[in-house]
């Protein structure tokens, strides 16, 4: 795959085109003193000037390099991934034996499948083990077993992230731009809509991205997501025709539900919306998410995401509060923490 | 294979309603304790459920 303007998508993804142009940013006197002292000195209102720019980006580079997946330990994600894929197989037997209760099992499983897609979201950056590396297997490993509950193939939520990280916010090219909602309560409608089999559903939407795209691992993607809900569907009618259907539904069925509810609108609404921007430094911000840092796997640094992919998850706050000064001389909103 | 394998997800709303949701109920309502109506066996009523839903997805393109 590859960007419009000749980049790779991995270049686009670390240095987007038109990053630095700081356009339709205001400029703010920058809250702290970053040591930066513009080249012309600039009234309020003015945009920074291209040598300010430059230095903010190399500052704000240094301080994703820094924190990047291949500088800080991300071994224990591979670890958690294979431990809760271990301990869901293991729940099927267990609940049919009656020695786990559905409601524990039904409420874990929603865990790991949100979880897992926060796992399996550093893979698709490739943040567990960069290509070429021995810890490359690690990385791929953990992101195929940890959307298995979600019934979607890694191939397909990567190309799909990518894409998303590619065309943030446009309404026709981002596959998360579906999740757009006016407020939480219809996030999460929507999260049900989107979820129909028909041609209003994120399956629909996903086929046309896969083929625009047309790429071999598009089509692997999609090959490879039919071949996976074939497998899910057999073992489904299966297990339920031999009379365990409320234990599938309380151990993937449910979860998988709610699990995607809590993905759409926790982990893409909040962070991107009202999803009308798709600037390097608008498309997501910095939030204080109502349920905390802890429960929202650290959305609330969404931003640093966007800006630097290769840092895992739980680095983001950390390299957030560094970058902060250098954000803030872009004039970006940085008021919720 | 892929084009065989298109056809089949076409009508898989309505293999879902035979094949998952009609035992759910069945097996649901015998759990609760509750007696399908009109004498009907558990699993009976479930397919009665359960088949037209698959089927209204399938045609409609959503389950609600």
């Amino acid at each position: 795959m590859s960007a419009p303007d000749g980049q790779t998508l991995e270049d686009a993804l670390i240095e987007p085109a038109g990053a630095g142009t700081g356009a339709g940013i205001a400029v703010t006197e920058p809250s702290v003193d970053t040591g930066l002292t513009p080249a012309v000195p600039l009234p309020r209102g003015d945009g920074l000037d291209a040598h300010v720019r430059r230095t903010l980006l190399q500052q704000e580079r240094a301080i994703g390099v820094k924190y990047a997946g291949h500088n800080v330990r991300t071994w224990p994600y591979a670890v958690i991934a294979i431990g809760c894929f271990a301990a869901w197989i293991s729940f099927f037997p267990l609940a049919i034996m009656g020695i786990l209760p559905l409601w524990l099992g039904c409420a874990l499983t929603s865990v790991f499948v949100a979880g897992g897609y926060v796992v399996a979201h550093e893979a698709m950056h490739s943040n567990l083990g960069r290509p070429g590396t021995p810890q490359r297997f690690w990385n791929e490993l953990t992101g195929q077993i940890s959307t298995i509950p979600l019934i979607l193939p890694f191939s397909m939520v990567k190309t799909m992230h990518l894409l998303h990280h590619q065309h943030t916010n446009h309404p026709e090219n981002d596959p998360d731009a579906i999740h757009a909602a006016p407020n939480l309560f219809m996030a999460m409608v929507k999260s049900w809509i989107n979820r129909q089999p028909g041609a209003i559903g994120t399956g629909a939407r996903w086929r046309r991205h896969c083929a625009e795209l047309g790429t071999p691992e598009a089509k692997r993607a999609v090959v490879e997501t039919m071949l996976l809900q074939l497998a899910a569907m057999t073992f489904f009618f299966a297990m339920a025709w031999s009379g365990y259907a409320i234990e599938v539904a309380m151990l993937w069925w449910l979860p998988r539900h709610l699990g995607l509810t809590y993905i759409h609108a926790v982990l893409s609404w909040a962070t991107h919306h009202p999803h009308d921007k798709t600037a390097r430094y608008e498309n997501t911000r910095v939030i204080r998410h109502p349920l905390g840092e802890v429960l929202s796997f650290g959305i609330d640094y969404h931003l640093i995401h966007h800006l630097y992919p290769h840092i895992p998850f739980h680095a983001t706050g950390a390299a957030y509060r560094e970058m902060k000064p250098l954000l803030e001389a872009r004039g970006v909103d940085c008021s919720a923490h | 294979m892929q084009v065989a394998l298109r056809k089949f997800f076409a009508i898989m709303p309505f293999l879902f309603g035979i094949g998952f949701i009609a035992p759910l109920i069945a097996q649901s309502m015998a759990a609760l304790h509750v007696a399908p109506p009109w004498g009907l066996s558990h699993v009976s009523f479930g397919l009665l459920i359960g088949a037209p839903w698959g089927l209204y997805a399938t045609w409609r393109g959503r389950w609600l």
